[in-house]
């Protein structure tokens, strides 16, 4: 791999005018470096978090005894519990005794991998309702530890309020994001199968992961009622990228699956060597890392953005840049509180918020309902290399499309997976000891097969955040309060996702171990959309079609804030579509001094 | 190059980094007394026995990852517990311990007694402690896993034979 030579430059020059400012370094703010350095603009892009030596943090390939501790963290680090995001007092750090204390996404026991990829909850505190907010500041964002599965959205989701009355279609279709989708695909890599479907629109896929025999099995079962199992399509690129040297083609090591994510050869996509090394490369982008922006600022005449203050996380020093346009994408919640944060006398309700939606019509994934079972066919075979891949299998929504349920709008998705993983997690709830409790985890290491759905949250206005009024982070800057609740659509879809998992795989064969209905906290999914949507009516939405402020034409909002709806697909490739698009449509303007 | 590297290479590595890794010497407890580490060795040992495909909790050290753990754990109630439970085995003939070791892990679901609620730890420890040790993903398991595939993917595409009822 080459070596990057893109270190941050924490004097960077804020005498001069940037063309443009950009909040964010992870997929939205990423992108829209990609872009605007594409088209010679002189670009200023400002993460808050530090650049991490990020291969070595992740150590892809390092084996659990070769870790003082197989991996886990420090004992006296602590990663939040599902049962503590519910009972504990906000914020949810507060009077905790451990040194630091991270979001449950750092799994069993906290993973030494990704602690210092998510952020400490004792800095960054929020208050308000029950709710798992993951943050990654640091270069890349969550980029450096995602999912990795990369699906596109149809006109099922885009005009999906004209289709079942609710809420607000989106003010694109299809066919305007479609190129951008093209885009996107080519320049970063994806892997994936063709399936020809209308929900689950196909992509300019790479050679695919490949399948288990259980999810063979499962994928034939399927087919006889008009479902479908498809190899992950994930974020990775499986047969390299001539036009990107920091990438390496994926080895199908696994070690994005057997940990929170994160590539160490960058086979998986990640912002840093998919969008900002190269944009740096161009001699157009300055990286100003530590960095925490605390406010948009606007011109006292025009009332238009001119710049950005932040304060530098190390020092505690405030500094301003300035930029003809200023680009939002510090993730979902926090572009929203920087919205809000943003008041002044020409906006007094916070920037770009003369709808008073900014903060409302939050969205995303509910998680939770899940079903685990055993393919009796694979007890007591031999062990293969099962889990050397990015991801097992999506199964794609099928409610709600030819067909209306009566008892909940719009749909889900499963992900899921079946096989050999390196460690035998159903050990722990094999009963006994012994002779015949080893050779039973043994016989049965490469039987089980699992899935859990991602179910569309409805995007309501009563489920928001503000800021609260008296909480303060770190540095002073003040912080969220939730207002975020499930409503009845998600709680009648969760029963239904748990009796369809059920019934796909007993009709498969699959002896049904376990079934989960019961939701997971709001936040769960990471996937945190709406807050600040896009549309056409500036009384109803905070942004256009081409993520600009209504109020403020210089002002555009590139990340999943301006999602109108969640849709059950993950909105990463979406988010980066979006702003493609939307920073194409900048550059004119700025071209053409409408801006 | 990395990406050339097989597994077998990989695993040399590995072992040379074991190796030259600085440590205490094994059967130096940092958190049992002599006593407690012995028999938690011998314990580990029947909760994971070696059988004719591999070696058990002894071979694979689990006594000094629980050791290790004990030592570190953030909470003293943790090491309070085992060490509770322990205890009962201490003060039980040898002979005994098997049929104690039988009644205390009968309740496992809903361990009460010391002891059910030591099994329950003794056992979550070990097979944490073994199956991320060499001995357990190697031997045991057979993983096949953690290696650079240079060629074509593990596994199957839709219409491919799966030899699955072969």
């Amino acid at each position: 791999m080459a070596q990057s030579s893109h270190e941050p430059n924490l004097n960077a020059d804020l005498k001069q005018t940037y063309d443009a400012v950009i909040v964010g370094s992870g997929a939205a703010g990423g992108m829209a470096a990609h872009v605007l350095t594409s088209h010679g603009l002189k670009v200023l892009l400002l993460e808050a978090g530090k650049k991490l030596p990020i291969e070595k943090e992740l150590k892809s390939m390092q084996w659990p005894y070769d870790h003082p501790r197989r991996g886990k963290m420090p004992a006296d680090d602590h990663a939040l519990t599902l049962n503590e995001y519910t009972v504990r007092p906000r914020p949810y750090a507060q009077g905790m005794r451990y040194r630091h204390v991270f979001s449950y996404v750092q799994g069993w026991s906290g993973s030494d991998y990704s602690k210092n990829i998510v952020v400490d909850e004792k800095d960054h505190p929020y208050t308000g309702t029950d709710y798992a907010w993951v943050r990654a500041r640091l270069l890349g964002g969550k980029t450096a530890i995602w999912g990795r599965l990369a699906l596109r959205l149809s006109d099922y989701d885009f005009k999906a309020a004209s289709r079942d009355g609710f809420g607000e279609d989106w003010p694109i279709s299809y066919k305007d994001i479609e190129p951008y989708y093209d885009r996107v695909d080519t320049y970063l890599g994806i892997s994936g199968l063709k399936e020809g479907l209308p929900q689950l629109p196909d992509s300019l896929f790479q050679r695919p992961n490949r399948l288990t025999k259980s999810e063979i099995m499962l994928r034939a079962s399927l087919e006889k009622n008009g479902r479908l199992l498809t190899p992950y399509r994930a974020g990775v690129t499986t047969d390299g990228l001539k036009h990107n040297k920091y990438r390496s083609k994926c080895f199908g090591r696994g070690a994005c699956t057997r940990r929170i994510g994160g590539c160490d050869i960058h086979a998986a996509f990640d912002s840093p060597t998919g969008l900002i090394y190269p944009a740096m490369d161009t001699g157009n982008l300055t990286l100003r890392t530590n960095a925490t922006v605390y406010e948009v600022t606007v011109d006292k005449n025009s009332g238009q953005a001119s710049g950005v203050s932040f304060i530098d996380t190390d020092t505690g020093q405030t500094y301003h840049a300035k930029g003809r346009a200023v680009i939002l994408g510090a993730s979902t919640l926090e572009t929203a509180r920087l919205l809000l944060l943003s008041k002044s006398p020409q906006h007094p309700g916070g920037l770009g918020n003369s709808s008073g939606h900014v903060g409302h019509n939050f969205c995303e994934h509910l998680m939770g309902p899940s079903v685990t079972g055993i393919v009796k066919d694979m007890i007591g075979k031999p062990h293969t290399l099962d889990d050397g891949r990015p991801g097992g299998f999506y199964l794609p929504r099928f409610r709600n499309l030819a067909s209306k349920n009566p008892n909940f709008l719009r749909g889900y998705g499963f992900e899921g997976e079946g096989g050999m993983r390196m460690f035998p997690g159903h050990a722990l709830s094999t009963p006994g000891y012994g002779k015949d409790f080893k050779k039973q985890v043994r016989d049965y290491a490469g039987a089980f097969i699992s899935m859990g759905g991602f179910g569309e949250v409805l995007p309501r206005y009563e489920n928001y955040v503000e800021i609260d009024p008296d909480r303060k982070d770190r540095w002073g800057i003040p912080v969220l309060r939730f207002h975020i609740a499930f409503g009845d659509n998600e709680k009648k879809m969760a029963q239904d996702m748990g009796d369809q998992a059920q019934e796909m795989f007993e009709n498969a064969g699959i002896q049904v171990i376990g079934v989960d209905r019961k939701l997971l906290t709001p936040g769960w999914s990471i996937h945190e959309l709406g807050t600040s949507r896009m549309g056409n009516d500036p009384k109803k939405s905070v942004v256009n079609q081409f993520q600009q402020c209504h109020d403020v034409k210089n002002l555009l909002v590139v990340d999943g804030s301006t999602h109108v709806s969640a849709s059950c697909q993950n909105p990463t490739w979406t988010i980066m579509a979006l702003a493609w698009r939307s920073c194409d449509n900048l550059a004119d303007q700025l071209r053409k001094g409408e801006i | 190059m990395a990406a050339e590297l097989g597994r077998r290479d990989l695993i040399k590595l590995a072992a040379a980094a074991v190796a030259v890794k600085p440590g205490r010497a094994a059967g130096k407890p940092e958190f049992f007394t002599p006593q407690e580490y012995a028999l938690v060795d011998d314990l580990s040992e029947m909760v994971i026995p070696a059988d004719e495909k591999s070696g058990g909790a002894k071979a694979a050290r689990v006594v000094d990852y629980i050791d290790h753990n004990l030592a570190e754990a953030f909470e003293q109630e943790e090491r309070d517990h085992f060490r509770e439970g322990l205890r009962v085995f201490l003060d039980t003939p040898a002979a005994e311990r098997p049929a104690l070791l039988a009644r205390a892990a009968s309740n496992e679901k809903q361990p009460h007694r010391p002891e059910e609620r030591f099994f329950r730890l003794l056992k979550q420890y070990t097979i944490q402690g073994y199956y991320t040790s060499k001995i357990g993903i190697h031997d045991d398991m057979e993983y096949k896993g953690n290696v650079y595939q240079t060629g074509d993917y593990a596994g199957y595409l839709p219409g491919d034979k799966t030899g699955h009822d072969a």
